[in-house]
């Protein structure tokens, strides 16, 4: 038998191995719904949040979001120091049409706004900080394809903003201790919940979305602008 | 019906991680896995008549499960750090030996090791 065969066969074996593994998994214990019975048998009251599921990422598992927000900051400093110690190539710039440059410059703002309003309400509606964070970026990329790579950077230097990132980072996690001043736990509320469905409910959840949703923009943006500075341009 | 996709998905993503030397088809393979567990997850969430999981007070409508949304949350930022960890990587690597393929870096980088081995005449 031929290596390539051999290799088909074996490949072939593992993923018949994984998706049996997994369908009798799946069949003989269907999900627990137990512990998800316990999350929605909490009141909403108690978040404040109308989305059920940022009250959950936001409060209940908060310190499952902000190990997330840290593995996204690692992956960012990763790439940025990786790239930076890497020899820049220079590849032939790639300008898009004019039509493409218009398009981009009118889809930009309207991107911007809506990820300003995906993190503003991202408690009473579908959104939040992480969607709000990647659309804020991509909003910005369009700018970039709009105007130049070098002139969104001298407005958005990715000096000014790692420190930025950084900084929320810290502020978050300062954020999550200041309750040990006041003889609490970390991690408990400071703020009230209020009333669910309105815009200023759910504790501190909006001040979180809005925290994130910065960050991950900051983040996502670091990275578009360090692969561009690498390659020379877009 | 979702779950069986999920699955076909996860397939697909192991043959073509396994089976393609390409690093960047790797990357999307990886891509394409994360992209069946999350659908995985989603799909487990599934009520009949299920609605999205945003209540109001008073209201009492079935609800889809928000636990795994909140957990794919986790997976969607987890992936694409290590996708664009991955991806510096494979650049790192394609312009050192000028290929992206798995097999070819690999004798190229075992060639490297025993000419450093192989002791001067």
């Amino acid at each position: 038998m031929s290596t390539q065969k051999r290799w088909i066969v074996c490949s072939v074996g593992i993923v018949a191995f994984f998706v049996v593994l997994l369908s009798i998994t799946y069949m003989a214990s269907m999900p627990d719904s137990a512990d998800s019975e316990r999350y929605l048998s909490i009141p909403i009251e108690v978040s404040g949040a109308a989305n059920r599921v940022a009250g959950i990422y936001l409060n209940t598992r908060l310190f499952d979001t902000l190990i997330e927000i840290l593995v996204f900051s690692v992956a960012v400093l990763g790439v940025r120091y990786y790239l930076s110690h890497s020899p820049q190539i220079s590849l032939p710039s790639l300008s898009e049409s004019a039509v493409v440059r218009t398009a981009a410059g009118i889809l930009g703002p309207l991107a911007l706004l809506l990820s300003v309003y995906f993190a503003t309400f991202g408690h009473i509606s579908p959104g939040g900080g992480f969607a709000a964070g990647v659309i804020a970026a991509s909003a910005v990329l369009y700018v970039a394809i709009a105007q130049g790579m070098q002139a969104t950077e001298a407005r958005l230097s990715p000096q000014r903003i790692a420190a930025a990132e950084k900084g929320i980072l810290l502020f978050l996690f300062l954020w999550i201790l200041l309750p040990l001043a006041f003889g609490d736990a970390p991690l408990t509320e400071l703020l009230p919940p209020g009333t669910p469905g309105k815009l200023l409910s759910a504790g501190s959840i909006l001040p979180y979305n809005l925290l994130i949703g910065i960050k991950v923009f900051f983040g996502a943006w670091l990275i578009i602008a360090a692969f561009a500075q690498h390659r020379g341009d877009l | 019906m979702a779950t069986i996709v999920s699955f076909v998905l996860l397939g697909i993503g192991i043959l073509a991680l396994v089976l393609r030397r390409d690093l960047v088809i790797k990357l999307l393979a990886l891509g394409l896995i994360n992209a069946s567990s999350i659908l995985f997850l989603v799909s487990i969430g599934n009520r009949p008549g299920g609605r999205a999981p945003i209540q109001f007070p008073g209201e009492t409508a079935v609800l889809v499960d928000p636990l795994p949304q909140a957990l794919v949350l986790s997976a969607i930022v987890v992936n694409f750090a290590i996708l664009a960890l991955a991806l510096v990587f494979v650049m790192i690597l394609v312009e050192r030996y000028h290929t992206t393929d798995a097999q070819r870096i690999e004798q190229e980088m075992s060639r490297e090791t025993d000419e450093e081995e192989t002791p001067c005449l």
